[in-house]
């Protein structure tokens, strides 16, 4: 079910993105919502906003001319998405996920359901993603191009897998927590995403308006950490008490 | 039970021990006391000595993401990485030390203490029969270009492919793209099984990848992929080029101008290695030409001298910027200021004295003295059929002369440069331009920098002194002396049988 | 095939072909030798050839026994093909060689190269005169030991190493690129002959500072004077023994020798 959660928001955020690059061929279909998240009522809930203060750095271009397939699903010169900015300020993709307060000895099952990341116009989808040690990441190539996945990690054993056609999917675990893993392809120097391992499905990647939801929180305190590629880190701490559902918004200054 | 655990922690605890004292005496200068690959010889060099503490290992018969097995590791103790600064030690250390600085290696990563993750090898089926032929070749080259790899490698696989600019290890050190013509300095071994070992376990740390999930996928058949290690193999000469002193300059009845001009073709050819200029400040550690492939000719009057060099960019390019900036991020200089990438064009010199010797004494062979200076070819990628002829008096002072410099025809080709020099034999200015005579060993030297790989100045690759002789057409002599000597010889021998024969019958009509 | 065993002359072919094979593959295989060259092998077989020659005509008996397979040669018509054979061979081969040798080929000049010449008995290092006859390395008598061993392992491997090697053989990355070939200091024959002045003065001056008999045009060598201290140079000579178990040579059994 906590793979549901992140899919929730995942998708989400998947789909306001195909929306921004205006690309032809959209990514394929999110995950369909999960039908319930029954678990989650039994828990608190935090939710937030996040947002940065300053001017956000420009994205550089990507040249694709190496690549016309991927360079055909754009209309406008794609970008880079270091940091992906919603209206009034609002950021995207923040890892944002429960750094300590869960009880030591408390072990959770990871979830069946895979984590999508696909490859599409030569970019990731989505650019950050959350995962619970041991569910599965399926890795999908939608272009005709070889991209190879390589992941750097430290906890983690790190691979370098290609996919030289579209169709072409590969299935992989994390067997450590680890925040973050960058998973970067080699073929395409722009292209970067990470991925942010958990014991505990305790996190969330924030939407095209800075929002993120992270429920079915046992009562507690917690010690709360945004991530952000460009921007750093963030903590904050978060009691709850019963099934409540509390606020905690994030300001991170642009650099 | 207990005890054989015992037993087994003790022979562990034994073998790490002496493998320390191994490892600090031997390894620890360049991979650092802890492993990290940080000790001092570290920033003189790229790629930079392993750091052992991430369990991240490039040659291994092991899936992509798995740790290597001892096998794996010992092959690259006893073998060294070729192409790198990692000698083999199989002859430098005994069997015993080997396996013991094995043992001490593993303990800097938790990663093999964990004996979950016990290392499988990857089951290799055997090479395909046949597989060298014309028509599998041909199979091997359309899945080099379906899977991908003349993205980093290359058209012709130069390590040129439009992503090679962009590439980095996991430390984000700068990496090339293998140059697929140079066998002799893969990594991990340079037989096609070598290459299709790769090509299934990939290279863990670095940008290229397993191959191995195409052959699960049905993606390619196992054949197929020993066809592209075939196919790679074919790239580069059966065997390592082997160096020879003497380029033999034949005579010919016209001069070829254009590096590509068919009579070069009947031409043998000379490979001479170059290394980084680490002679003089400010040296050069990372050089990114290996060495120069030398053909000569000439006619009565002229001399041709071509020089090929592979090189991965047509520089001054400035898609190269980024990867000069990390290796100079990579490596120590001798400057107190750290330098600032800039788009330097590639550089080739050609050295000669200014008079030939009659004993063994030369210039010094690094562009000469003050005191004796050396004659040279300088030609540049930005002004490629103009290049400056000059005397050198030393690696900083260069003196253009203002006429009489050789003609120049250049080309570049997917990685490679051809460049032929043509000049006449005879030299006006005999005190400074060295005229060339036949049947002489005339000195020369090499010096080439990539100026997309940061170098310019004294940052190049150099080479020693080799020689260079313009054959005289065989006199006649030569072919009567051996006819003269066989008549005698034969004739002799027919005496000899005739009197052995008219002795025996002689006796036996007695 | 007894027979043959017991003949001379097939004896005599036997050791002949054995000698070359002993000489050519099997002592190129024993610790510490390399490839024999072609010249020398020419002059062992030479000698092995005189040696077996005297041993079959020291007796009568064996000596017309061993011309006998000669004679068959030369005389019996049934082995006339042989006798051609034979002929025609020797005649070709002495036509190779005549050729070979005639045939005008231009080789490099020989290189004649003293490795140790003899030092000058004093040197200029950074403008401090420094007298190179009876001196020692003054880190050994002062100052710590195992300070003095780390600096000098530390500049070994920061300049050293791609041409001298890690083992410190002279055989570093470099190495393949250079001529003549980097010292090798495991070898017995460089620094476990050499007084560690002598060491100092090589490393300080480098190949430009060598006199003409050691070709100083062709080393690769730096001066090291223009890069590392005075201290850092006696520091990596001490290194060198150190990491190689090799001991200097002294003064004192040098003037010993000298009486």
């Amino acid at each position: 079910m906590t793979g549901r959660i992140f899919s929730v928001v995942g998708g989400m955020f998947l789909l306001t993105v195909c929306s921004k690059g205006s690309q032809s061929s959209a990514a394929p279909a999110a995950p369909p919502a999960p039908a319930a998240v029954e678990n989650a009522a039994a828990g608190g809930t935090i939710t937030g906003t996040i947002k940065f203060t300053g001017v956000a750095p420009k994205n550089p271009p990507i040249d694709m001319s190496e690549e016309a397939a991927c360079k055909a699903k754009y209309k406008t010169t794609p970008t880079e998405e270091n940091v992906v900015a919603g209206p009034a300020n609002a950021l995207a993709n923040v890892f944002v996920y429960v750094k300590a307060g869960v009880p030591a000895g408390q072990t959770f099952t990871a979830p069946t359901t895979a984590v999508v990341l696909d490859q599409d116009g030569c970019r990731y989808h989505p650019h950050v993603l959350g995962i619970m040690v041991g569910q599965p990441l399926e890795i999908l190539n939608t272009d005709p191009v070889l991209h190879n996945i390589k992941a750097i990690a430290k906890a983690n054993r790190p691979f370098n897998v290609s996919q030289p056609s579209a169709g072409m999917k590969t299935t992989r675990a994390f067997t450590a927590p680890e925040v973050m893993v960058n998973l970067e392809c080699n073929v395409h120097g722009w292209m970067h995403a990470y991925a942010g391992v958990r014991p505990d499905p305790f996190f969330a990647v924030s939407a095209a308006n800075g929002s993120f939801t992270i429920s079915g929180l046992p009562p507690g305190t917690y010690t709360i950490e945004a991530w952000h590629e460009k921007f750093g880190t963030q903590t904050a701490t978060v009691t709850i008490a019963g099934t409540e559902s509390k606020t905690q918004n994030f300001t991170f200054a642009a650099r | 039970m207990i005890h054989a655990l015992l037993l087994l922690t003790l022979v562990a605890t034994q073998d790490t021990t002496a493998g320390k004292q191994i490892y600090t005496k031997w390894c620890a200068g360049c991979h650092g006391d802890n492993g990290a690959g940080d000790g001092p010889a570290a920033k003189h060099m790229i790629p930079p000595p392993r750091d052992f503490t991430g369990a991240v290992y490039q040659i291994r018969s092991t899936p992509s993401s798995q740790l290597p097995t001892d096998a794996d590791l010992l092959r690259s103790i006893d073998e060294g990485l070729f192409g790198t600064a990692m000698p083999g030690w199989k002859s430098r250390l005994s069997d015993r030390q080997r396996r013991d600085v094995l043992a001490y290696i593993k303990t800097f990563s938790t990663f093999f203490a964990d004996t979950t993750q016990r290392p499988q090898p990857i089951k290799f089926g055997n090479a395909p029969g046949g597989g060298s032929g014309a028509e599998a070749l041909k199979v091997g080259r359309q899945f080099y270009d379906s899977i991908g790899c003349r993205k980093c490698h290359g058209d012709l696989g130069r390590g040129d492919g439009p992503s090679a600019p962009t590439l980095k290890d996991d430390a984000q050190h700068p990496i090339f793209a293998a140059n697929l013509h140079e066998n002799w300095r893969f990594n991990g071994g340079g037989t096609v099984e070598d290459i299709y070992r790769r090509l299934r376990t990939g290279l863990d740390g670095t940008p290229m990848p397993s191959f191995g999930d195409l052959i699960e996928n049905k993606f390619l058949t196992d054949e197929q992929l020993w066809r592209v290690a075939q196919y790679v193999r074919s790239l580069s000469p059966k065997d390592a080029p082997v160096v020879r002193d003497v380029v033999h300059a034949p005579l010919t009845k016209s001069l070829p101008h254009a590096p590509d001009d068919s009579t070069w073709t009947a031409v043998a050819v000379y490979w001479f290695p170059l290394v980084g200029q680490i002679i003089h400040k400010a040296r050069w550690f990372s050089p990114a030409v290996t060495g120069v492939w030398v053909k000569a000719v000439h006619t009565a009057d002229s001399i041709a001298l071509r020089v090929v060099w592979d090189d991965r960019s047509q520089s001054p390019d400035t898609s190269w910027l980024a990867h000069v900036g990390r290796v100079f991020a990579t490596l120590q200089s001798d400057d107190s200021t750290p330098e600032q990438p800039a788009p330097w064009p590639d550089q080739l010199i050609v050295q000669f004295p200014v008079s030939i010797p009659t004993g063994m004494e030369r210039p010094y062979f690094l562009m000469g003295s003050s005191g004796a200076p050396v004659y040279q070819w300088r030609w540049s990628s930005i002004a490629r059929t103009a290049p400056v002829a000059g005397l050198a008096r030393g690696i900083d002072r260069f003196e253009p002369l203002s006429s009489g410099g050789p003609a120049a025809q250049a080309v570049y080709d997917h990685g490679q440069w051809r460049v032929v020099f043509t000049r006449a034999l005879a030299s006006t200015d005999t005190a400074s331009q060295l005229p060339f005579r036949t049947g002489r060993a005339i000195p020369v030297a090499f010096f080439a920098s990539d100026g997309s790989n940061g170098e310019h100045g004294s940052r190049m690759a150099v080479s020693t002194w080799y020689f260079l002789a313009l054959d005289e057409p065989v006199p006649a002599r030569v072919f009567i002396s051996p006819v003269l000597a066989m008549v005698l010889t034969l004739g002799l021998g027919m005496l000899v049988v005739w009197r052995a024969q008219q002795k025996t019958s002689y006796r036996r009509q007695q | 095939m007894r027979t043959y065993l017991r003949h001379p002359f097939w004896q005599a072919a036997g050791l002949l072909v054995l000698a070359y094979l002993v000489i050519a593959f099997v002592i190129p295989l024993l610790p510490g030798s390399a490839m024999v060259p072609s010249s020398v092998v020419l002059q062992y077989m030479a000698t092995v050839l005189v040696g077996i020659l005297i041993w079959v005509s020291d007796e009568e008996a064996r000596w017309t026994q061993f011309k006998e397979p000669l004679h068959e040669v030369l005389v019996q018509p049934r082995l006339k093909m042989v006798r051609n054979g034979l002929l025609a061979a020797v005649t070709l081969v002495v036509g190779c060689l005549t050729y070979s040798q005639v045939r005008a080929s231009v080789a490099a000049p020989p290189n004649l190269r003293s490795i140790h010449p003899a030092p000058p008995p004093q040197i200029t290092f950074r403008g401090k005169t420094i007298t190179l006859v009876g001196l020692d390395n003054p880190l050994r008598r002062s100052g710590d030991m195992a300070a003095h061993l780390a600096v000098g392992r530390r500049v070994y491997y920061q300049n050293c190493v791609p041409c001298h090697g890690d083992h410190l053989d002279g055989q570093g990355h470099f190495a393949a690129g250079l001529n003549p070939l980097p010292a090798n200091f495991q070898d017995n024959g460089t620094i476990a002959q050499l007084t560690e002045s002598f060491v100092f003065w090589r490393v300080a001056k480098g190949g430009p500072g060598l006199p003409r008999e050691g070709t100083p045009w062709n080393s690769a060598m730096p001066a090291w004077e223009d890069f590392l201290t005075e201290d850092e140079i006696w520091s990596v000579v001490l290194f060198l023994y150190d990491q190689t178990g090799w001991k200097p040579r002294t003064w004192e059994v040098s003037a010993e020798a000298a009486k």
